[in-house]
């Protein structure tokens, strides 16, 4: 028996595809995928959501906000007459299937949410930032309209099955993980901002029906976001949860001029404190 | 911003890991492939004996093991294959490669001791666990090359 040394033919056991062509291959699949989940579960959210009667989602979330260990004693400064806001702009909305009630969070940064049961949380950075009670209304009254959206529960409701979604396909497949929730935060971010529109127009209309203008709604973003500052463009306007604030000064103003009211002028109502 | 954030993280580290590996695996096979021709002259087989006209001075137990681990983009494209299914592309080179390399190993240190040839020769894998708690993940396989190596006589 001869022995002939001999090599091998390289590639046998090695695909020839080149592995960004196939990574790029399988991301886009996987992308197409997730969106198309992400349209499915918002569009059967806002299905769901007319189903959900008020008094079902005021007892299923009672005691929601009470269990936020942040939030802080209701009977501070401020939050009395800042509920006293909150109940006046309420009054144009008559038929509102909520008892709305007000909490403080214990938290600097000015910023307000809206969940389920008619709850309305503000934190106290708000509070101490807004310079007039008008300010604060168009905040309160943005807030009114995401439950008049019912946009709290489509978000909640989103996000779970979402989530659910995700974890089930991608559970296991470590190094995509980060892809999924970035595509989940990336296909819920046109809808969010969808309703931020929905809910500044409305309430716009309840800021309006109680003073009689709109003096003061714009001045609080005006102030965050000064003109001549940067604006967010581009890729990170899309990234942001809120339309950009000189955008939606502008969107404001012009929703403002087509319900004949005005934005100039001084903000007629001393701030709550 | 966050999701920016952690977006440009993440192709940041798959574009690292990526040119990193494509180098280290570049390096690795121009090293086997050296060290292959230069072992070529070794019969290395998997029949059982040795030929029949074959006179063994003397034989003993080699072996060769290596253990390997992937990279976080090959990870990432594995992963993306446990959803769609097919095969995992991304773990070929790197197989390949740790099979070459135990061979080689098992037969260097056959030569280290004086033989020239191996019989029986065998392959063997086995899956290192990571830490993690759910004993999901994987920390790396070893690829065990062994066979008996024979001394030829006179």
């Amino acid at each position: 028996m001869r022995f002939e040394p001999r090599a091998p033919r390289e590639g046998i056991n090695v695909s020839r595809e080149h592995p960004l062509r196939e990574a790029g291959v399988l991301v886009a699949g996987l992308a197409g995928v997730l969106v198309l989940i992400g349209i499915a579960v918002t569009l059967g959210m806002d299905l769901a959501v007319g189903l959900i009667p008020p008094e079902l989602e005021s007892r299923a979330f009672g005691a929601f906000a009470a269990g936020e260990s942040r939030v802080e004693d209701d009977t501070a400064k401020g939050v009395a007459a800042a509920q006293r806001v909150l109940d006046a702009l309420a009054r144009h909305w008559p038929d509102a299937p909520y008892a709305f009630r007000l909490h403080l969070l214990a938290e600097d940064s000015p910023n307000a949410a809206a969940l389920p049961g008619g709850r309305v949380l503000v934190t106290r950075g708000l509070l101490e930032a807004v310079e007039s009670e008008n300010e604060l209304a168009f905040v309160l009254g943005h807030e009114l309209g995401h439950f008049h959206g019912r946009h709290h529960l489509r978000r909640l409701g989103r996000q779970a099955v979402y989530g659910l979604a995700l974890a089930a396909l991608l559970g296991r497949s470590g190094g995509a993980r980060p892809l999924g929730s970035i595509a989940a935060e990336l296909t819920s971010r046109g809808f969010d901002r969808g309703q931020e529109r929905e809910a500044d127009a409305f309430g716009l209309r309840l800021v309006g029906a109680e003073y009689g203008h709109a003096a003061g709604s714009t001045a609080f973003f005006e102030r965050l976001d000064p003109p001549g500052g940067p604006a967010l463009e581009g890729v990170v306007a899309y990234f942001s949860t809120h339309p950009g604030g000189r955008e939606r000064i502008a969107e404001i103003e012009r929703l403002a001029a087509a319900e004949g009211l005005s934005t100039t002028g001084a903000p007629t109502e001393p701030a709550p404190r | 911003m966050d999701t920016l954030v952690s977006l440009g993280l993440t192709l940041l580290l798959l574009a690292a890991t990526y040119f990193i590996g494509t180098a280290v695996e570049r390096k690795h096979q121009a090293d086997i492939e050296r060290r292959e021709a230069r072992n070529r002259r070794i019969p290395v087989t998997t029949f059982e004996t040795v030929p029949d006209d074959w006179k063994i001075a003397r034989s003993g137990l080699v072996s060769g093991s290596v253990v390997v681990s992937v990279d976080y983009f090959k990870r990432f494209l594995a992963g993306l294959r446990g959803i769609f299914g097919g095969p995992i592309r991304s773990y070929e080179p790197l197989l390949d490669r740790a099979r070459r390399e135990a061979v080689l190993r098992m037969i260097e240190a056959a030569r280290a001791k004086g033989y020239d040839a191996i019989v029986n020769v065998r392959l063997e894998t086995s899956r290192l666990a990571s830490s993690r708690q759910d004993g999901k993940g994987i920390a790396g396989v070893e690829m065990l090359a062994f066979g008996t190596a024979v001394r030829r006589g006179r």
